[in-house]
């Protein structure tokens, strides 16, 4: 079937139950916010394309059930993701405590993926507790590129999108970039040049 | 029926309930699926309670001997969605294929026609308009989707079953064609993003006799002052060669291509678009190098309609592309010759329409925004000899002419060029000249000179500018042809385009997002009240479509689980359909209003707990077809109670369970307090009682008790009470019966069964187990039973039992499978076992507790 993309990539999002993981996605594939907090028992998904650098990139982005106690169901739900986005909610220190444990659930899960980690509700200073020098020094020790968010004030919301969409992005090419080279040294040294250059698409 | 068929049939009935019948079964089944193994199948056609369903089973031997040989591959209901049918082996004509359909599944079986085959095939029919009839029951196939080696059900569901599954839906590949709904709402909208610009096209035609190339070009191709956007220059027979028309291939096709390139309009820079060349007839498209990044999607095709209708002596050769967002199509035709042969050239032209494909979309020539048809069309003046045709030409009258013209005739009559407009014709007849002169054919034919090359067009925004013959050109007996076109092509606006796609783009992630099933619960936390031992209690759950299309909705296993519920729990319906609510949708404007009042469906969750819990507690995950997931969380407390409980723990406490202190229970739970009696307390009660009243009562086993008594009874024992036994002698057989059904190990535990059964043939060898390998307390169980049963059937001219009954009924309780029946087949070696306890004297076997 002909296809309106040129790549498509399974996003997930993750953190702990209240953050906002599920008002990030609304606001980014609807752009609507509802302040009525409904906890997500469930996994959910949503399409979103986005055109990042000419290209057609289409997103599936799935949200997760932040509780506890499904957090052995939902990790199955993990496989075949291209990137990850933690979730925590600036207002509340033990969600960013948590992160953590969820970059350690997707090192259990997946193999190589990218991340990016979110510090949503960023929109009332004086309830914020968790700093972003804080959060910065961890991001930069785990070598994660950090967003502080509002899903409710649609601050930096799609540009965080955005930003983990260019990372699965580059990482496809490249690994294109890799395989295209070994085919052809291959291609060399059978000295057979009637193989021409696949185009991967995932 | 033959031997080794009936000893199959035995086995695989041996693999089911015996209330579920085995109907038919058809031996040595091979799947069409996997070529490369070569696995034995059976297949088996089963009826419970009027409801029927095929079991496709594998045997790993190819004549199976035990149900151990066989394994459960698929299971398919037989119900409106089940279809059978048959189709023939071309490479056999012993075999036929048997083909099942379930919804989306579909198995092909190769099976040996014969009496075998055209049996079992009409006990299917049957069962399938049985089911037809019937409202048929499939919850008993639960059991065995639960032990299918595989796919399992949820496998089926996520391979086969679904047309999307979750995986392809992670490949993008969902039910709308994005692809095509993008295109067509471009299309819709091209007015917004573009604007009609004139190009200039250039279109000549020209029959060349079979003459190689000597004379420049640019008489007839750079003719005008200025120079044009597009050129679609056609040729015919450029080769009347043998080795032209035999084998396609021609140097002319070089030379008159390097012509043309040579003879463009010196003005401007040209760049080859595609050329497209059969036997004779060459059609070369160039465009001026500044449109050349523009020009996209360029495909080329020929169609023969010569000799056997096919060869390519005549026919025609196109060209297609787009010119910035304007598809164009030019077509250079050959058609047939002859005055009287005008049918012929409207076959031809008929052929060249129906068969000429461009591999590019649009594919056919009439698809396409602008047509341009030219070449030696061979049509000609009629009813006139050729001293009428010279006399009315030198006379000047053209309108008498063209009214003879066969094409003008033809084309009005709607037989050819349908639909297509051509300019008005102010030059001579272009054919037949002598050569190198200007002078009509003076040969003894003396043909009547025709107008026999034309340019026609079709298509909005194309206006004809000029519509000549070019004398000077005289290598040939046919004089060149050139129309000059202005055509509107649709120029993008870059940013305005983007703007378009953007919106669209996102309108259609919003239509996709909304028409993914939704469907809401109105409960996802399911708590039971205290759970007793055999006391089902079931809830329900409401299921509701809230989105826009129908919601098929099935509980689905959990990673690394066997079932999509633990056995405590029953689901009904596991699966279904939802339709949606009444929707208005507006299709071309994206347009959506919903209006919810989707159906619902109602999903009983029934308890039922068999085995020792303190607490019940799963997820359940609730799959939307193409959609999420949900997940319910079940869960309740348990009710202690002896049934259920092992025989070691009971032994241990000398209240009733309900009595005894949470920390003395842990106590005998870990076999760390000191053991009180030989027997379970329950065990004696419920025994002392039937010896004291029940041992003269007929069919004392038989009968069975109300469940209200049952569990009065249960309590009576768990509780502890003064109150006499709260029923019939017939409930007190029958709890005693159910107790030792589901003390949590059996009285002889598993691991021993098949020694057992063994020995069942010698007495001793019976002994030496019981006292040797059996624990203490399960022996002192075991051998009270026995001696229970040996003082029941000092009664037997009133009660009516013998050894051999009593023999197998406690048997199967003694020695009980580790799932319930699974292997049937052992019954009578388990009843043979026991029989050598009821009839030998024990006293020397019985060993006082500890």
């Amino acid at each position: 079937m002909a296809r309106d993309y040129d790549h498509l990539f399974k996003l997930l999002i993750i953190g702990d139950s209240g953050v906002g993981k599920s008002s990030l996605l609304l606001r980014f594939s609807d752009n609507t916010f509802t302040g009525s907090y409904i906890t997500t028992i469930g996994v959910d998904f949503k399409i979103k394309t986005v055109n990042v650098n000419g290209q057609k990139v289409k997103l599936q982005i799935w949200d997760t059930a932040g509780q506890e106690r499904f957090r052995t169901i939902t990790s199955t739900y993990y496989r075949g993701t291209h990137g990850v986005i933690v979730v925590y909610d600036v207002t509340n220190g033990e969600s960013f405590a948590n992160v953590k444990r969820w970059l350690h659930e997707i090192e259990q899960n997946c193999d190589l993926v990218n991340k990016v980690l979110v510090g949503n509700k960023n929109d009332t200073p004086d309830r914020k507790v968790v700093l972003t020098e804080d959060a910065q020094r961890f991001a930069d020790t785990m070598n994660i590129k950090l967003f502080e968010t509002s899903a409710k004030d649609n601050i930096n919301v799609e540009e965080m999108f955005l930003a983990i969409t260019k990372l699965v992005l580059k990482a496809k090419l490249e690994m294109q970039e890799r395989q295209n080279v070994t085919q052809n040294d291959t291609v060399n040294l059978r000295k057979t040049n009637k193989q021409g250059k696949k185009k991967n698409c995932c | 029926m033959l031997a080794v068929h009936r000893d199959v049939l035995n086995i695989v009935q041996a693999k089911f309930l015996s209330a579920e019948i085995v109907r038919s079964i058809h031996l040595n089944v091979f799947t069409l699926e996997e070529v490369w193994s070569n696995e034995n199948r059976i297949l088996a056609l089963v009826e419970y309670n009027k409801s029927f369903a095929l079991f496709v089973l594998i045997a790993s031997k190819q004549k199976p001997t035990s149900i151990s040989d066989l394994s459960v591959e698929t299971v398919i209901p037989v119900d409106e969605f089940f279809s059978c049918d048959t189709e023939l082996v071309e490479e056999s004509q012993n075999h036929i294929i048997f083909i099942i359909t379930y919804k989306k599944i579909k198995r092909a079986f190769k099976i040996e026609i014969g009496l075998e085959s055209s049996n079992f095939a009409s006990e299917v029919i049957r069962s399938k308009e049985h089911s037809l009839y019937n409202k048929p029951s499939f919850v008993w196939l639960d059991k065995y989707i639960g032990t299918m080696s595989q796919p399992s059900r949820s496998d089926v569901s996520e391979q086969d079953d679904l047309p999307i599954t979750r995986h392809q839906i992670a490949q993008g590949q969902t039910s709308i064609n994005r692809e095509s709904m993008l295109k067509y709402h471009l299309k819709l909208k091209e007015a917004e993003y573009t604007q009609k610009q004139e190009f200039t096209i250039f279109v000549g035609t020209w029959n060349v006799n079979g003459q190689p190339p000597t004379i420049p070009l640019s008489n007839w191709l750079a003719f005008d002052d200025n120079p044009p956007d597009l050129y679609a220059i056609g040729f015919q027979e450029i080769d009347l060669s043998k080795e032209a028309f035999l084998f396609n291939d021609t140097p002319r096709e070089a030379e008159w291509h390097k012509f043309v390139t040579e003879g463009v309009h010196p003005k401007a820079k040209y760049k080859l678009v595609g050329l497209a060349r059969l036997v004779g007839m060459q059609l070369v498209v160039m465009v001026n190098n500044k449109h050349y990044p523009y020009v996209k999607n360029i495909s080329v095709d020929t169609v023969g309609t010569g000799l056997l209708g096919k060869m390519g002596n005549k026919g025609g050769v196109g060209v297609r592309l787009e010119l910035h967002n304007t598809s164009l199509c030019f077509v250079n035709c050959h058609l047939a010759a002859h005055v009287e042969e005008f049918e012929r050239r409207n076959q031809d032209y008929k052929d060249i329409n129906a068969r000429m494909n461009f591999r590019k979309s649009p594919q056919a020539i009439k698809d396409h925004e602008q047509i341009y048809w030219l070449g030696d069309l061979n049509y000609r003046i009629t009813e006139l000899t050729t001293t009428q045709v010279k006399t009315l030409l030198l006379r000047n009258e053209m309108v008498t002419l063209l009214k003879a013209d066969q094409l003008n005739q033809q084309k009005e009559r709607g037989n050819v060029l349908l639909d297509y407009e051509e300019g008005d014709i102010s030059f001579k007849p272009t054919y037949k000249y002598d050569l190198h002169s200007d002078t009509f054919d003076t040969s003894e034919k003396a043909r009547p000179p025709a107008w026999t090359d034309r340019i026609l067009w079709r298509g909005r925004g194309i206006y004809q500018v000029a519509y000549r013959s070019h004398m000077n050109l005289r290598i040939s007996d046919h004089k060149p042809v050139s129309a000059l076109f202005k055509s509107e092509i649709s120029v993008i606006d870059p940013i305005k385009y983007r703007k378009v796609h953007e919106d669209l783009i996102k309108k259609m992630d919003k239509f996709e997002n909304e028409y993914l099933p939704q469907v809401t619960v109105d409960q996802t936390e399911v708590v039971y009240d205290l759970i007793k031992f055999r006391e089902p209690q079931s809830r329900e759950i409401t299921i509701a479509n809230t989105g826009m299309v129908p919601a098929e909705f099935e509980f689905i296993k959990k990673l690394d689980e066997t079932s999509y519920c633990k056995d405590w729990l029953r689901i009904i319906p596991y699966c279904g359909n939802i339709n949606p609510g009444n929707t208005l949708y507006d299709f071309d404007y994206f347009v959506l209003n919903l209006l919810i009042v989707g159906e619902k469906c109602d999903v009983k969750l029934e308890v039922n707990l068999e085995t020792d819990h303190q607490k019940l507690y799963d997820i359940l995950v609730l799959h939307l077809k193409d959609g999420k997931d949900m997940f319910i969380i079940v869960s309740g407390e348990c009710q202690k109670s002896s049934f259920t409980s092992p025989i070691s723990l009971l032994c241990r406490i000398s209240v009733p369970v309900m009595q005894v202190p949470e920390e003395q229970w842990k106590l005998a739970e870990k076999l760390e307090s000191s053991v009180r009696y030989s027997v379970p307390r329950e065990l004696w009660l419920l025994i002392d009682h039937i010896y004291r009243h029940g041992m003269k009562i007929r069919d004392l086993f038989e009968s069975s008790a109300l469940h209200e008594e049952i569990i009065r009874i249960r309590d009576w024992l768990d509780f502890g009470s003064l109150d006499p036994f709260p029923g019939t002698i017939q409930a007190a057989a029958e709890t005693l019966l159910l107790f030792l059904s589901y003390t949590k190990d059996p009285v002889i535990p598993y691991e021993l069964h098949d020694t057992c059964i063994a020995a069942a043939s010698n007495y001793q060898h019976c002994k030496q187990i019981i006292l040797q390998k059996v624990p203490d307390l399960h022996r002192n169980v075991f051998l009270y039973i026995c001696l229970f049963l040996q003082e029941l059937l000092k009664y037997q001219n009133d009660n009516g039992y013998d050894a051999k009954t009593l023999a197998s009924l406690f048997g199967d309780i003694l020695l009980r499978d580790q799932i319930r029946n699974s292997k049937p087949q052992a019954s009578r070696g388990k009843a043979n076992f026991i029989y050598n306890f009821l009839v030998n004297d024990l006293s020397t076997s019985i060993i006082p507790a500890k």
